[in-house]
Parts: C-alpha cells; sequence; structure tokens
C-alpha cells in the first residue's frame, strides 16, 4: 500500500516536472508579451514582468498585414484540410481494402515521401505553381502543404479505416450499394472520428509551415508564421511585438485542441490495443 | 474637308508610334527586408505617383531575401523585378542581376563611398545600386564623458583630455577608467565596453582593417592575406579587452550585437562600437534616452577602419519589366536622401549624408560619413563562398581566441591551412 502511494506521488511529481519543463518556454513567451519593450529587454531577463504591460498587444494594430496574414494562414489551413481529407480518404480506404501486399507496400512508398525534407522539393514545387499560374493564391500554398499532409492522413487514415470490419459494408452491397456509394453512406460516417483527428493535425501543420508559405506568397496570401518572423529584422528583434503576436497565434490552437482532446487522444491510441 | 481628311490619315499612320512612346503602366514587384521597406516606400511612393507604374514591395524576414531570391534563381524565373539585397550575397546573385553599367556615371561614383563602388560590382560589372550604407561606430555617454569630475579625474590619470575615443590605446584607456564598481561589493557594475564574441566572425575583422590590413581574409586579388601582421595586431586587440584587461563583460561569447545594445541602452556598458543606425532608433524609455554620444569609429596604426554594411538594388535578368524596373533603382537613387527620415535613418551617397549631418537628431550621421569614408573602411572579399568562410573558419578562429588559451598567430596559420583547403592560394 505504501509502496504504491510512493510510487503514485513519485509519478506524479515525475508527470509535474514534464509538464513545467514542456509549460515552461510557453509561460515565459506569455509573460514577455506582457512586459513593456524595455522591460523584455532587460540583461539578465526576469521571468514576470516588472510591470504588467498591454503596449505590445496594442501596438499589434500598426500592423494591418500581420492581421491580414492571420487571415490568410486561415483560409489556407483550411483549404488544405479539405484538400487533403477528400485525397486521403479514398486512398486509405483503397489501402484498407485492396491486397495486403500492395497497399503495404503503397503505405510504405507514402510512407518515404514523408521522409524527403521540404526544402528539397520547395524549388519544385515554385515552378510548377508558377507553371500553373498559382504563386500568391490560397490555393496554390494550400496545394503544398497538402503535399505533406495528404501522406500524413492517408498513414492514419488507414488505420482507421481497418478498425471497420468489413461486414457493414458487405452489407451494404448486398442491400445494392455501389463501392462508392458504401464509402460515402456507410464508411466515411463510421470513421467519421478519424476524419476528424486527421483534420485536425491536417490543420495544425498547415497553420504552423513556414518554408512552403514563403516560397510560394508575395503581398496577397502572406501567412501568419512569416508576418510574425518580419520582426527580426538584420540588426534587432523586436522580442515584444514578436511574443505577442506568437501568442495570439497559438490561442486558435490551444483552444482547438482542448475542444478536440478527446478525438486527438483516440488518433494517436488508435491500433495500439488490438485484438 | 481634304485637309481633315489628311490630318486623320496622318494621326491613323502615327498611332502605333505614339502609343508605342507613352509606357503602359506597369506594377514592379521589389523583394525587401524590414530596412529596404523603410528606406524606400517614401521614394517609390514618390516614383508611383510621378510615373503612375505600381511598386508592391514583398517583405520578408532577413534570412528569407536570401532563401527566396535563390529559389527563384534556381528556376530560372523570378516574381521579382527589383530586389534589395545585402552586400554579403552579391557574389552569390551575381549571375542572375542584370548590368547597371550605365547607371554608374562618374557623378554617381563620386557621391559613393569608395568601399561601396567596390562592392557593387562583380567581375567588373556593376550589378547593383547601393541603397544604403550602415557601419559600427562609436556610441558613448555624453553625462560620463562631459562630466566636469570624470574630466579631471581622467587627465590626471591618463595625461591628456577626456574626449571620445579615437585611437585604440585611447578606446583602451576610456574603458579601464571607467570599467567601475559603484558599489564597492567586489562585483563591477558597469563596464567600460564590450566584446561581442557572438559575433565574432564580423567584429574581429574591424580591427584587422584598422591595424592597416589591405583587406580581410583575402586581397583584392583573392590571394589570402589571413596571416598577415596586420590580421595578428587586429585579432590581438579585440580580445586583449577581454583577456588581459577585463573591461568587457565575461560571457562574451553570450554577447551579440543585440546584447551588445542592450546592455549599453541599460547602463551596463559607458561606451561600445556599433551599428550607426542605433542612434535614430534609441528608445524614449531607455535610462539614458537623452544621453547618447555617437563618435567616429576609433583608429588603429592603419587608421579609422570599419566594415561596411550596405545593401544594393538589383534587377533580376528574370524581369519582364526590365525597364521600369531601371528607372526605379535610377529614381531610388536619385531621392536616397528619402530614406534618412525613415526610423533606420539611413543612405547610400555622401550628399544624402551631409545633408542632414547638422540637423538636430541626426548626430551619429558625421560620425557615419567620416567612417564611411576613411581608405581602412574596406567591404569583405567578393567571393561566393564567403559565408563559408565566416562560418567555418573566421567564427572558430575568433571563439578560440576569446578562449584567452591559444596563441593568435598559430589560429590564423590555421586558417590559411583551412582556406587552402578550400581552393584560395
Amino acid at each position: 500500500m505504501k509502496s504504491s502511494l510512493a510510487s503514485r506521488t513519485l509519478l506524479t511529481l515525475l508527470v509535474a516536472l514534464i509538464v513545467l519543463v514542456y509549460g515552461f518556454p510557453y509561460a515565459f513567451l506569455v509573460s514577455t508579451s506582457l512586459k513593456s519593450p524595455q522591460d523584455a529587454l532587460a540583461i539578465p531577463p526576469t521571468l514576470l514582468p516588472q510591470q504588467l504591460s498591454l503596449e505590445n498587444y496594442a501596438n499589434i494594430g500598426e500592423h494591418p498585414t500581420v492581421q491580414r496574414s492571420f487571415g490568410n494562414s486561415a483560409i489556407i489551413a483550411l483549404l488544405s484540410t479539405v484538400i487533403t481529407i477528400a485525397l486521403a480518404v479514398p486512398a486509405a480506404y483503397a489501402v484498407a481494402r485492396y491486397g495486403a501486399w500492395a497497399g503495404k507496400a503503397f503505405l510504405f512508398v507514402v510512407l518515404i515521401t514523408r521522409l524527403i525534407p521540404p526544402v528539397a522539393v520547395g524549388i519544385p514545387l515554385f515552378v510548377i505553381m508558377r507553371a500553373l499560374g498559382l504563386i500568391d493564391t490560397h490555393l496554390g500554398v494550400a496545394l503544398a502543404h497538402s503535399t505533406i499532409s495528404v501522406p500524413l492522413g492517408i498513414w492514419l487514415l488507414a488505420s482507421f479505416m481497418e478498425s471497420i470490419p468489413r461486414e457493414l459494408e458487405e452489407a451494404a452491397r448486398v442491400d445494392g450499394c455501389s463501392r462508392f456509394g458504401a464509402l460515402l453512406r456507410i464508411i466515411i460516417p463510421v470513421a467519421s472520428g478519424g476524419i476528424a483527428v486527421t483534420a485536425i493535425f491536417v490543420f495544425l501543420a498547415s497553420w504552423n509551415e513556414f518554408l512552403f508559405s514563403l516560397l510560394l506568397s508575395s503581398t496577397g496570401v502572406k501567412t501568419a508564421p512569416i508576418a510574425i518572423a518580419e520582426f527580426k529584422t538584420q540588426y534587432s528583434i523586436q522580442w515584444g511585438t514578436m511574443t505577442s503576436l506568437a501568442v495570439l497565434f497559438s490561442f486558435p490552437v490551444i483552444i482547438f485542441s482542448l475542444l478536440m482532446q478527446k478525438r486527438i487522444i483516440a488518433g494517436l491510441t488508435v491500433g495500439a490495443v488490438k485484438g | 474637308m481634304k485637309r481633315i481628311c489628311l490630318v486623320l490619315a496622318i494621326l491613323v499612320l502615327l498611332a502605333p508610334v505614339l502609343v508605342a512612346g507613352a509606357q503602359e503602366p506597369v506594377t514592379l514587384t521589389v523583394l525587401v527586408e524590414q530596412g529596404g521597406l523603410w528606406l524606400q516606400e517614401a521614394a517609390a511612393a514618390q516614383f508611383e505617383a510621378e510615373t503612375g507604374h505600381t511598386v508592391e514591395f514583398v517583405n520578408v524576414p532577413y534570412g528569407s531575401v536570401f532563401d527566396r531570391l535563390s529559389a527563384e534563381m534556381a528556376t530560372g524565373g523570378s516574381a521579382f523585378d527589383v530586389a534589395t539585397i545585402d552586400v554579403v550575397w552579391m557574389s552569390h546573385f551575381a549571375p542572375f542581376a542584370e548590368s547597371l553599367d550605365d547607371l554608374f556615371t562618374d557623378e554617381v561614383m563620386d557621391d559613393l563611398f569608395a568601399s561601396l563602388v567596390a562592392d557593387a560590382q562583380i567581375d567588373g560589372v556593376f550589378i547593383g545600386m547601393p541603397t544604403w550604407a550602415n557601419t559600427e561606430i562609436i556610441f558613448y555617454r555624453k553625462d560620463m564623458w562631459e562630466n566636469a569630475d570624470e574630466m579631471a579625474a581622467f587627465e590626471a590619470e591618463y595625461g591628456y583630455p577626456l574626449a571620445p575615443p579615437a585611437t585604440w590605446q585611447e578606446f583602451t584607456d576610456m574603458a579601464q577608467f571607467f570599467t567601475r564598481d559603484n558599489d564597492g561589493d567586489g562585483e563591477i557594475d558597469m563596464y567600460g565596453t564590450d566584446v561581442k564574441g557572438g559575433v565574432a566572425d564580423f567584429e574581429w575583422m574591424i580591427a584587422v582593417l584598422q591595424a592597416g590590413s589591405p583587406g580581410v581574409v583575402l586581397d583584392a586579388e583573392n590571394n589570402i592575406i589571413i596571416d598577415n601582421d596586420e590580421h595578428v595586431a587586429g585579432l590581438e586587440y579585440y580580445i586583449s579587452h577581454h583577456c588581459d584587461m577585463n573591461v568587457a563583460p565575461p560571457n562574451v561569447n553570450e554577447i551579440d550585437w543585440g546584447v551588445a545594445e542592450n546592455l549599453f541602452y541599460q547602463s551596463q556598458t559607458a561606451m561600445f562600437r556599433f551599428w550607426g543606425h542605433a542612434y535614430r532608433l534609441t528608445r524614449g524609455d531607455s535610462p539614458i534616452a537623452d544621453l547618447v554620444g555617437a563618435a567616429p569609429m576609433i583608429a588603429g596604426p592603419g587608421g579609422i577602419g570599419a566594415i561596411p554594411g550596405p545593401w544594393f538594388n538589383i534587377v533580376p535578368k528574370t524581369s519582364q519589366n526590365k525597364e521600369v524596373a531601371l528607372q526605379l533603382v535610377q529614381y531610388l537613387y536619385d531621392h536616397n536622401a528619402m530614406g534618412i527620415e525613415a526610423p533606420l535613418g539611413l543612405a547610400a551617397r555622401k550628399s544624402a549624408y551631409a545633408q542632414y549631418a547638422d540637423v538636430e537628431g541626426f548626430e551619429n550621421l558625421n560620425p557615419l560619413l567620416e567612417t564611411l569614408d576613411s581608405p581602412q573602411t574596406i567591404g569583405r572579399p567578393a567571393v561566393a563562398d564567403w559565408q563559408q568562410i565566416a562560418d567555418e573558419i573566421l567564427g572558430p578562429i575568433g571563439s578560440d581566441a576569446l578562449t584567452c588559451e591559444h596563441d593568435v598567430a598559430e589560429l590564423l596559420a590555421w586558417g590559411r591551412a583551412e582556406l587552402e583547403a578550400m581552393g584560395y592560394e
């Protein structure tokens, strides 16, 4: 009993330590955003603001480009999510339902595409998008983001699809449903939890992406990560403005993640307990 | 009636010629980082009003200017009609840039600092028009340098009047004089200056030029000079404030430009060498907001010396609006002084700096002018692998020297061997 209590206490302490280690950078980010610009530059830096200041947040109004960039990020992330889900669902369905070896080989190839560093495909993507007239458009950047997200989506969704009993689909076929009809009317509703999880991951990947957004946007569709990075100039870093924007940028992700917490955990553990 | 018909016929015949003569308004896309936007947007707006063309700035983070333009270069196309680039990227982008030889008249070259004229050309071809030039000058505390008690004490100790430092010896003397333990607790509360070990690859090069070297690392013909006497003297002087005198905060490797600036503006150093633009950006809420003085960079045995940090406007060969882009580059040069009113307060032309030099609030411009105009203010070698040299050779030499455990000459001999391995002689 005593040893159980001791081990539980130890575990709690360990968890608290891990939370502290992971949470500290974010807490420091929030703290810095609430310091006055002078306070933010103090040497040595202080953990808490000497005096709470919302000046950094108030200054954001002076940067209309930054405000627009948040809207661009949202549009691109949503578009990328729709494109990825539209492509990944049928691909994952095919992998789950057709031939074991062919499906595995396909998944392996898909995994390999995830191993290619984005910088290696940046220039080819640029050439393709320019040829298509999609430079500096929401669709162009969203398509580029989808090249990263589709393999991830297929992997996640294939696991979900495999866990759906074939009998459900066969029953629908017996009742006269085509294969595509069965996918639409039976598989997709049953896999909606998995699709939601995949959509969350895809949205977050696009929301945070930097390189493709940089290469494929100019003034029209500049995304928030690039707009925030502009406050690091050749000679200085505007810590106050950058941290306040970073806090605002993180809010949608945090709120979204908290709301979808259960689904995310379900997504992470899919296939972990089989049999 | 016949006359009217004749006039109409002539007009119809001349119409294509007249239309061709009037330029269609175009939209020029200009790649910049924040500094380029600040310093050029006012002149660009005036260009738009006068010509009817549109100038659209694409503002990206500093390092992304290189990434973005490199991507465009690799694809053989360009979304940009003009790009404002750092001098260290000039060699890299040279094959991609249109010749600007026609813009560099004698009059233009007379109004530019010699180092900028040199940096503007690669292999004898002008590819970039300077848009602004920055360099390090001396920042000091006026309230300390002009304090009667301090002046008397300094003169009594060193035998000459206290004034902004002009030479290596004066800089060292004053750094020692103002390094103080104000409260007597055994810890230093204010250092005389700093040693920026975080940007060692750049900082010790400045002392090399002040020592009288004809260039840094490589001479004009790209021969190795990294181990000449001036490099030895420069590196020894650079580390002396840390290794021999304890007149700079000891955590040298953590001190880059940003940290050094904060140390000074928070009254933890009495003077420092820093980029001239900072004078105009002094924050109103700094404890020393009205107490900052500016002076030309110090002189070593070779005279006043510094490394300029100019930015250039280039026109990519792939621009679809080359003719108008060249017009814009010329216009930005002609109206270069407008940048001085912008937050960074910088320009490239001597006349632009001279125009504002005596205006209140621009006290940094005369020191900038004098430093930029010195013969020992020389740009970095225009070689494509300069960044590699800085990262893999100059940085490690500076860091190792700042451990105070190495023989400077041996470090520089290692530098020569590394350069030879890269193919230099």
